[in-house]
């Protein structure tokens, strides 16, 4: 089958009414897991995982995508209504989202933001339908030097990124390694660190790791923080005021440029994301627009261009998840395990082997940001006070999921006893102020980066030349020790303001 | 107490990067000479490990990172509760049941979150775990264990 053939059976596999109607209850979903402080939206995927095992791929990635890009635009509601950012990305919104608040504008930051959100979604959506396909071609002449450079540049930047400290990122990354290492090894089969233990041979289950490493920390440390219920007030918000009118629509032109290029730009480059986006989009916008003394203030602009940086991140971080393996942010990474699941593995063979299935992932991601703007538009009141849910009762229910998604992984107690494990080194690391990013690329990337490794050196009998004599190999390892340098001198940087401060 | 965070925990993982690098150690080699075998890759982390659990150690010796290195060590009685409560409930899951063990658990955990709505609690910590139990079994045929429940 020729593209043109994959692109339209992907189309009509994403408008299907079983995949139509999962990506609208993921967005509804997302909406709703991004205005609840506390929650993020790698979470509400991680808990929404196991009830996808049961559908077809199509659909199961369909909720996912919807879920995934519906909390992007719910964290910025409760960033604009309470001034509490629901993701970390809607943090820039809050800024000028809440003073609008303030002066009984909420109609307004909320339409903005909506229609900003629309409009960086669509963006990054165009770029993952033309640069997707050409980065998979281009992914295809990758040998396993190349492979194994490119995971290694994956690993050292999510480090720099992630990190404030370079050995505490470097640190969390080498301890998923190491986690990896557990079980046969992916060549030749031997047992590594398993101590007797059958449960041990296939490894730990990524999922398994990845529910203990989010939830339990997330559980534990929303224990002693106030309900929100209290805190929400559902305001008076006619629909119309929620349409911007044409001076607005006119002053989002420029922010909305610059945060959909911006958003979708940093959302390829693993670990970047969408708080760097939103931010970088913030003052940019703030620098090239006219009002750039309203910033702070309540400036459409300085809602609109965060808006569609973040979400438009989406579509970016989806671009080296699909064609390279590599996840841009955690929720990819969750993605990429959901996707595993279902016997389908993210590179750049998926736009061989299952092209129509890649295409009806980039199908449904369009459809997710349609169906996002009108349930917003549609049930904002509703969904607004779905998110005042007392916390007292949503966190023990998650608990549970947690445990019935692990268990269901595999019908085993090993894995509900291997994600409480990983909860502990979740809280552990959250005590260090080590961030788990890191460790989570290692998980999804380890094995893989072991067998390029080891595939290239036996190719080579041995010899680490054929590292640096392959182009692109030696241009990721150029860019990785970049990375390293960069997040070392970052370090510096910042000890030094401490110690002027 | 007043611990250095970063001194404690180079140490510790000083201790484990050691223990790993033992147990890498033991591994078999079956590998063609001049080629990688299973134990390539655990060596390297053994050696990353090592440096950078190393460097963090020395980094919290010497005073260096941030002001906020330096945290008064407490953790909330609510958080260690929860997490006893947790373990307790995975012990006891395999013996009583997801059900009877999820009521328990559900409603120990609503009250420490704050909850003091008797009925709430009780309906909650009733509902929940009965719906998911028949809903994952109906639904998506995962069988969770019965316990008590029969």
């Amino acid at each position: 089958m020729g593209v043109t053939g994959d692109v339209l059976q992907g189309f009509l596999q994403a408008i299907q009414p079983s995949s139509l109607m999962a990506t609208a209850v993921g967005c509804l979903l997302g909406i709703v897991v991004g205005m609840i402080p506390g929650m993020t939206i790698s979470s509400g995927i991680i808990i929404l995982l196991p009830l996808t095992f049961v559908l077809d791929p199509n659909v199961s990635i369909a909720l996912l995508l919807g879920l995934y890009v519906g909390g992007m635009l719910g964290g910025s509601f409760s960033a604009i209504l309470l001034n509490i950012p629901g993701t970390p990305s809607a943090a820039a919104t809050a800024l000028d989202g809440h003073p609008l608040v303030a002066r009984g504008e909420t109609g307004r930051a909320l339409g903005v933001a909506m229609l900003a959100s629309f409009a960086g979604g669509l963006f990054s959506c165009l770029c993952l339908f033309f640069i997707s396909p050409s980065l998979a071609d281009l992914a295809l002449s990758f040998r396993a030097p190349d492979l194994f450079s490119l995971m290694f540049l994956g690993l050292t930047i999510i480090c720099s990124f992630a990190a404030q400290s370079w050995i505490k990122g470097l640190l969390s990354a080498v301890i998923g390694l190491a986690i990896v290492s557990i079980g046969q090894d992916p060549v030749m089969g031997t047992a590594r660190f398993t101590f007797g233990d059958t449960n041990l041979l296939s490894g730990i289950h990524f999922l398994t790791a990845l529910i203990g490493l989010f939830a339990i920390p997330q559980l534990i440390g929303n224990l002693g923080k106030k309900t929100i219920a209290s805190a929400v007030r559902t305001p008076s918000i006619p629909f119309k005021s929620l349409l911007p009118t044409l001076p607005d629509l006119r002053r989002m032109r420029l922010p909305v440029t610059i945060g959909s290029i911006a958003g979708s730009f940093l959302g390829m480059l693993p670990g970047a994301g969408g708080p760097i986006a939103a931010f970088i989009s913030y003052d940019y916008a703030r620098k090239t627009t006219q009002s750039s003394d309203e910033f702070g203030k309540g400036a459409i602009e300085g809602i609109a261009a965060p808006e569609s940086a973040n979400n438009a991140v989406t579509g970016g971080a989806l671009i080296p998840m699909m064609t390279l393996g590599i996840p841009g942010d955690p929720v990819t990474a969750v993605l990429i395990g959901a996707l595993l699941i279902h016997g389908l593995a993210p590179g750049p063979l998926l736009f061989i082997e299952h092209a129509d299935f890649a295409y009806s992932v980039i199908f449904s991601f369009f459809w997710a940001n349609i169906f996002n703007l009108v349930i917003a538009l549609a049930g904002l009141r509703l969904l607004v006070k779905l998110a005042a849910a007392p916390r007292t009762i949503l966190m023990p229910a998650i608990a549970i999921l947690c445990v019935v998604g692990s268990y269901a992984l595999r019908n085993s107690f090993f894995d509900v006893y291997v994600m409480f494990c990983f909860g502990l080194l979740g809280l552990a690391m959250k005590w260090l102020d080590m961030p788990v990013v890191p460790l989570l690329l290692a998980l999804v990337l380890g094995q893989q980066l072991e067998e390029n490794l080891r595939i290239a050196l036996t190719g080579s009998q041995g010899d680490i030349s054929v590292f640096f004599t392959s182009p692109f190999s030696a241009l990721f390892l150029s860019l990785s020790v970049v990375s390293v340098v960069w997040s070392i001198q970052s370090t510096r940087r910042m000890q030094n303001k401490e110690a002027g401060t | 107490m007043m611990v250095r965070r970063n001194v404690l925990a180079g140490v510790v993982l000083l201790a484990i990067g050691l223990g790993y690098g033992v147990l890498t150690a033991d591994l078999p080699d079956r590998t063609l000479p001049g080629t990688p075998g299973p134990a390539f890759l655990p060596w390297l982390i053994t050696a990353g490990w090592l440096a950078l659990s190393t460097a963090l150690l020395v980094r919290g010796l010497l005073g260096g990172g941030k002001k906020s290195d330096v945290i008064e060590y407490h953790i909330p009685t609510q958080s260690w509760l929860a997490l006893v409560g947790f373990a307790a409930y995975l012990l006891l899951l395999p013996t009583l049941g997801f059900i009877v063990a999820s009521i328990l658990f559900f409603a120990g955990l609503t009250w420490l979150y704050g909850e003091r709505n008797k009925l709430l609690i009780a309906l909650t910590a009733i509902i929940i775990p009965i719906v998911l139990f028949y809903l994952f079994a109906a639904g998506f045929q995962v069988l969770l264990p019965r316990g008590l429940w029969g």
